[in-house]
């Protein structure tokens, strides 16, 4: 090796060349068969369909661009070629995960990513903290699988079907007991794999692994809830389960924002956005757009993969004091012009929030947003008004617009799955988690938060890691 | 006890521990500097003691050594018999290795746990949009505000909180004697050896930080034993189980054979240099280039040499204007000069005459840059417009990551940042310290001249050439929280160039020339001009701030950059041991976000020269400091004096810090960058949580996990001076004596009027042959 200038391995450089080669491959297919996404099946086994390119083409690409960092960015490390190893072995669960079509390979994958990934979490076995955090998330990942086992199992043995493709056309003829308590067990797995309240500690007492492994989880493994609710979309109509997917993302999403606010490290601050961003993957299935759901995994994984990856990025100093410029009244109004026309937008390309049903909610997202947006740039001095009105509409449209490219087409390209498109009526619950949003919004822009210490330490303990991943050992010498 | 009396308790225990520095401006400090009164193996041995900490190489280092043949045979044989050690070296080796680091249980896991959960809250600069509530009134009564509320710790079984920390302390200790007490704070103190450190920084630094939101031992303290009170675990933490003395002993032993065998080989090669040095002429040169002392200067210094008729000194990278700066983009001060002592001066940059548009450009690009970064941020916070920012943002994310994987060199063009560093539009002016706002003008030309003659004087520098260039240093590095560690040491860690520009700025006015020639007897050649330059050490590209050379020197400077660009191609080949392609590979190192070593910093540095460079221009040198200096013009030794009491500390700091955090990563570092987790902007933590990463990390020193690349060493110098000199600046200086005398740095003359031997200095200034 040249110790001054030391560079990858081989078998790395290989691996992340190869995964390359896949991710272009699967691109590939889905571009070669655009619209009309193949529907496969090898012996009830295996099959491909839009969504399993679709995430398989996402999947590829995540693993790829991990490997390719942590090429470079581990060498020298005691587990250089286990980390190889385990992502290789993570990678192919995943790869399971969305070809299976037998549900008893659906539950090896499920619990082939948890096995992986907390060996990730512990790859330093020489660290006992690492180990300690390998342990408790392992917990979790086996309590996740047990659920999912128990929950699959109910439905195959009631309908004696043990394939996702019979087993999808077969829920109407179970009885609804079945179907609610496996719909139950199924959505705590997906809970705990995505980190919702109350079974987010897990995800903040991850941060042992090494940062590329992080990338790897919060782009990827965490997205397995998205990848479950969607390949098992009926299940929740059919047992009226999807109310409770918008109760549990909604919570989630509004505590994990906020506890967001208060964290001091970067790592506990991205794992904090990540239950909040996976809380609103699930809210949108709750809302009966499993689509939007998935494109919201996809989307997010690029930017929380980013943000991990470059998370040495954080030191700087700043000045102790920040001044908060308020708004005023032309200010307000371009706020609100710019939110409604951007929601018009939205509407219009994406078709979603133009009859009374769950997408009005998500429109009011979109509508927030911009007017976020547009509040964050009319109130800042560094631009003039002409740059402003320039500006604003630009980043919205482009941003509105490649959105929607990437929604429609893959909607169109999953449309053969069963009710993945299939958005809930407007009900009183999703006015009401319209308001609280609304509300948490101007919470927000006021720091009204700001003033109550009782919900700060709260807010602290609930988003503080397991105790014996922190400080649990020390190394002593002779 | 009275509030001084428990303040001064502190003061004492916290000799335990060292400073921690915040990362955005790094000092390599000694952290065992509270132990320098003592010989350095006491000092290690108590040390090691208090902190559990590793303070001699290991076994499997030591092994390494010995396997690449850096311990001479019979260094080590030489040193065994002499401590009547008779068997072989391997068997000794063996012994070493057959007592390896064990990992145990921490006993005050949940109070060292909720220490870090409260402090990390209140000592956060800006991470968290939402900061720890009553943080203005300062660390201890916030945390008696909010602990109430904590379901980790009953507190109410214990009563009222203390309302202030001395009461907290005095409720707690009055069972304690006084040496009872001496150890329980200083037990306290070293639980969490890096959190103190930085709180011990912001003290004793006058951070902004600290003046708005206060904290400080006493606060710390009171908090802690007021919790370990509240959990009823005995306040007194149990001894740590000591060291084994023996085996210390023998590292000890490996450890002098190691730099014994250093020396020994290192002063073969300088008298072989000095040797033929002696039948060389001189040319008068066409350009004169001051660098940095820093090792990553010898590389440059050599081959510039090579390329052209250049002649190049070695200067502390301050270059002796001890000033602190007020940076043009957010005017924050920081200090730029050696972290040990007090500034004198505070630099303004000022838009140059007729230059108003550029600066107004430069302006612009600023508030663009800090418009976009503050709305990023803001978006990613707000509920629910995240989940929408996620969204509508994604691709873009999912782009610049490609971008920064394939092509990391374009990606670092397109980051949020300045193009240019504002050098050609704005001038630096020198102020008096408190001067803030600059309104009481620049300081008198008499005093500039000073600063101006001391610089040329540290450097034993007569004669100059039509251009002068000094070139300050600084690194470039990308996603790395230590990219100030591998900026100028001399700086405290920030880039020289600002130095640079305001001596050359100086140095050119006719004013300061007049004073330099009529008091000081110094003439500077009309046509002689000063200019700033930076040696960017990751790239080794030089840039030349050169907007104000004028048509006369255009010829000179067009062919000083053209060998400046040579001398990349062939430094870089050098450092990197690669081919052709160096250039561009070490452009890549520095801008790819995955890159975790850019470059090896001060790595392999071992040795420390003052003297003239005809010394070591014959060779290579590139595991010595350099600074330069003429005896023949020191004729008191007053140079000398600020030479060794200045540069020569800097370096010592450098070497113990490089050494620490070598010999004991983890405690003394920052252990491996790959589970760092960046705490409050200015630190980092290891993994869910852990002690405040207090050095450099593994990746600054170490090939891999297991095999060091920096050799743990301490600081050999030499000086090349009459012998009385250096005794003479020793007997005015006890602190540099002390630390010298305690074997802290390995001294050593070269007697220019004894035939250039070398030997070795002993406490009470005795001398011996060098080895």
């Amino acid at each position: 090796m040249n110790s001054k200038n030391p560079r990858p391995g081989a078998l790395f450089k290989t691996v992340s060349a190869f995964l390359w080669l896949m991710f272009l491959l699967s691109i590939g297919f889905i571009i070669a068969y655009y619209p009309e996404a193949p529907d496969w099946n090898w012996h009830g086994l295996f099959r491909i369909n839009g969504l399993s390119l679709i995430i398989w083409a996402t999947v590829t690409f995540f693993s790829a661009a991990v490997t390719t960092f942590a090429s470079k960015y581990l060498i020298g490390f005691r587990y250089y070629k286990r980390f190889l190893a385990l992502s290789i072995g993570f990678t192919m669960s995943v790869s399971l995960l969305v070809f299976a079509d037998h549900i008893v390979l659906l539950l090896l994958a499920w619990l082939g990513m948890g096995f992986f990934m907390a060996r990730l979490i512990g790859v330093n076995t020489q660290w006992g903290e690492a180990r300690e955090a390998a342990k408790y998330c392992q917990r979790h990942f086996l309590t996740g699988s047990l659920f999912l086992t128990t929950g699959m199992l109910l439905l195959a043995f009631s309908a004696n079907q043990f394939t996702l493709t019979g087993l999808t056309q077969h829920f109407s003829e179970l009885p609804f007991y079945i179907l609610l308590i496996s719909a139950l067990c199924i959505i705590v797995a997906a809970a705990i794999q995505s980190a919702m309240f109350p079974f987010h500690r897990w995800l903040l007492s991850a941060m042992t692994s090494p940062t590329p492994a992080s990338a790897l989880m919060h782009a990827g493994f965490v997205n397995g809830a998205g990848i479950l609710l969607t390949l098992l979309a009926p299940l929740f109509f059919q047992s009226k389960t999807m109310t409770l997917l918008i109760i549990i993302g909604g919570v989630t999403a509004i505590v994990a924002q906020f506890a967001k606010l208060i964290q001091v490290n970067v790592k506990q601050k991205l794992g904090c956005s990540t239950t909040a961003q996976m809380a609103f993957m699930i809210m949108q299935c709750g809302l009966g757009f499993f689509n939007a759901a998935v494109v919201h995994l996809i989307l997010h994984g690029f930017y929380k993969a980013y943000l991990f990856l470059s998370s040495g990025e954080e030191i700087e100093h700043k000045p102790p004091k920040k001044n908060k410029p308020h708004i005023n009244a032309i200010q307000m109004v371009l706020v609100l012009i710019f939110g409604v026309l951007g929601a018009l937008f939205f509407a219009w390309i994406t078709g979603k929030g133009l009859k009374l049903d769950g997408g009005i909610f998500l429109t009011l997202i979109v509508a927030i947003t911009v007017g976020q947006a547009t509040h964050n740039i009319v109130k800042r001095q560094e631009l003039t008004y002409l740059k402003k009105l320039v500006i604003t509409p630009v980043v919205f449209f482009i941003s509105i617009g490649l959105y929607a490219l990437l929604y429609n087409g893959s909607t169109v390209f999953m449309a053969g799955l069963p009710m993945i498109d299939n958005p809930e009526p407007l009900s009183v619950l999703q006015i009401a988690f319209g308001v609280i949003f609304l509300a948490g919004f101007f919470i927000m822009k006021l720091g009204i938060y700001e003033r109550i210490p009782w919900l700060y330490v709260r807010l602290v303990n609930d988003s503080q890691p397991y105790k014996k991943t922190v400080l649990r050992y020390k190394k002593s010498s002779k | 006890m009275t509030a001084q009396e428990l303040q001064h308790k502190i003061e004492q225990a916290a000799q335990v521990i060292g400073k921690t520095w915040p990362l955005y401006s790094f000092v390599t400090a000694n952290p065992l500097s509270g132990y320098e009164d003592r010989s350095f193996f006491e000092a290690v041995e108590q040390a090691g003691n208090a902190l559990d900490a590793q303070v001699l190489p290991e076994a499997q280092v030591i092994r390494q050594a010995w396997e690449e043949g850096l311990i001479d045979s019979d260094e080590i044989k030489r040193l065994l018999r002499e401590a009547g050690k008779t068997e072989s070296p391997e068997h000794y080796l063996k012994t070493l290795e057959a007592h390896p680091a064990e990992e145990q249980l921490n006993v005050n896991h949940e109070l060292d746990r909720l220490t870090v959960k409260w402090l990390s809250l209140f000592m956060d600069e800006g991470m968290a949009a939402w900061p720890m509530p009553f943080k203005e009134q300062g660390f201890y009564t916030a945390w008696r505000k909010l602990i109430k509320y904590d379901e980790d710790l009953k507190t109410k079984s214990k009563g009222a909180v203390p309302k202030s920390p001395e009461q907290a302390l005095s409720f707690l200790l009055k069972d304690y004697n006084d040496a009872a007490q001496a150890t329980l704070l200083e037990r306290h103190l070293a639980a969490l050896p890096g959190w103190a450190g930085f709180i011990k920084y912001r003290v004793e630094n006058k951070s902004v930080w600290n003046a708005e939101y206060p904290v400080d031992l006493l606060a710390f303290l009171a908090v802690r034993l007021w919790m370990a009170h509240c959990l009823d675990i005995p306040l007194m933490p149990a001894a740590p189980t000591p060291k084994n003395h023996a085996l210390l002993e023998l590292k000890y032993l490996w450890l002098q054979a190691w730099e014994g065998t250093w020396q020994k080989r290192s002063f073969k090669k300088l008298e072989d240099s000095v040797q033929q040095s002696k039948q060389e002429k001189t040319v008068t040169p066409e350009a004169q280039l001051v660098f940095c002392l820093d090792s990553r200067s010898e590389v440059l210094r050599r081959h510039l040499e090579a390329h052209g008729n250049y002649e190049t000194f070695g200067s502390a990278g301050s270059f002796g204007v001890p000033m602190n700066y007020r940076n043009l983009d957010n005017g924050l001060i920081n200090k730029s000069m050696p972290a040990m002592a007090p500034s004198k001066y505070l630099i303004h940059e000022e838009v140059i005459p007729n230059q108003e548009q550029g600066a107004q450009a430069y302006k612009t690009e600023g508030k663009r840059i800090k418009f976009y970064t503050y709305f990023l941020k803001r978006m990613k916070n707000i509920l629910p417009s995240a989940f929408g920012y996620v969204e509508g943002s994604g691709f873009y994310y999912g782009f610049f990551m490609l971008m920064r994987l394939f092509n990391p060199v374009a990606a670092d063009r397109m980051q949020l940042q300045h193009k240019t560093g504002g050098e050609s539009v704005y001038e630096p002016h020198i102020h008096a310290i408190g001067d803030l706002d600059g309104s009481a003008g620049e300081i008198a030309f008499e005093e500039q001249a000073t600063i101006v003659k001391n610089a040329f004087d540290s450097c034993g520098w007569r004669q100059f050439a039509p251009l002068v260039v000094f070139t300050g240093h600084a690194s470039h590095s990308a996603n790395n929280p230590y990219a100030s560690s591998l900026d100028c040491g001399a700086c405290a860690g920030n880039p020289g160039k600002r130095n640079a520009r305001i001596l050359a700025r100086m140095a050119n006015a006719p004013e300061v020339r007049e004073i330099l020639r009529d008091t000081h007897g110094i003439t500077v050649p009309e046509d002689t001009i000063f200019i700033a330059g930076e040696h960017t050490t990751s790239t080794d590209n030089v840039e030349l701030f050169d907007s104000a050379v004028p048509e006369s020197h255009q010829a000179i400077l067009q062919s000083l950059k053209k060998v400046l660009v040579d001398v990349k191609h062939s430094m870089t080949k050098e450092r990197l041991n690669e081919g052709d392609d160096a250039a561009s590979l070490a452009k890549i190192k520095a801008t790819s976000w995955s890159e975790s070593r850019p470059e090896w910093g001060l790595s392999k540095h071992a040795g420390y020269i003052i003297g003239p460079r005809s010394l070591t221009k014959n060779n290579e040198f590139s595991d010595w400091f350099s600074s330069s200096y003429d005896w023949k013009i020191d004729n008191d030794g007053a140079i000398l004096a600020g030479l060794m009491q200045g540069p020569l500390v800097v370096c010592q700091w450098i070497n113990n810090h490089y050494y620490f955090s070598t010999v004991d990563n983890d405690k003394f570092g920052a252990g491996s960058k790959i589970t760092h987790n960046i705490t409050g902007k200015y630190g980092v933590m290891q993994g869910n949580g852990s002690d405040l990463k207090v050095g450099l990390p593994l990746q600054s020193l170490m090939k891999t996990d297991d095999k060091v690349f920096h050799n743990p060493l301490r600081l050999s110098t030499v000086i090349q001076a009459p012998k009385d000199h250096i005794t003479k600046v020793l007997a005015n200086a006890p602190a540099l004596k002390t630390v010298i005398d305690n074997g802290w740095i390995h001294l050593f003359v070269m007697d220019p009027e004894h035939d250039n031997v070398i030997e070795q200095y002993r406490p009470e200034a005795t001398w011996a042959k060098a080895v």
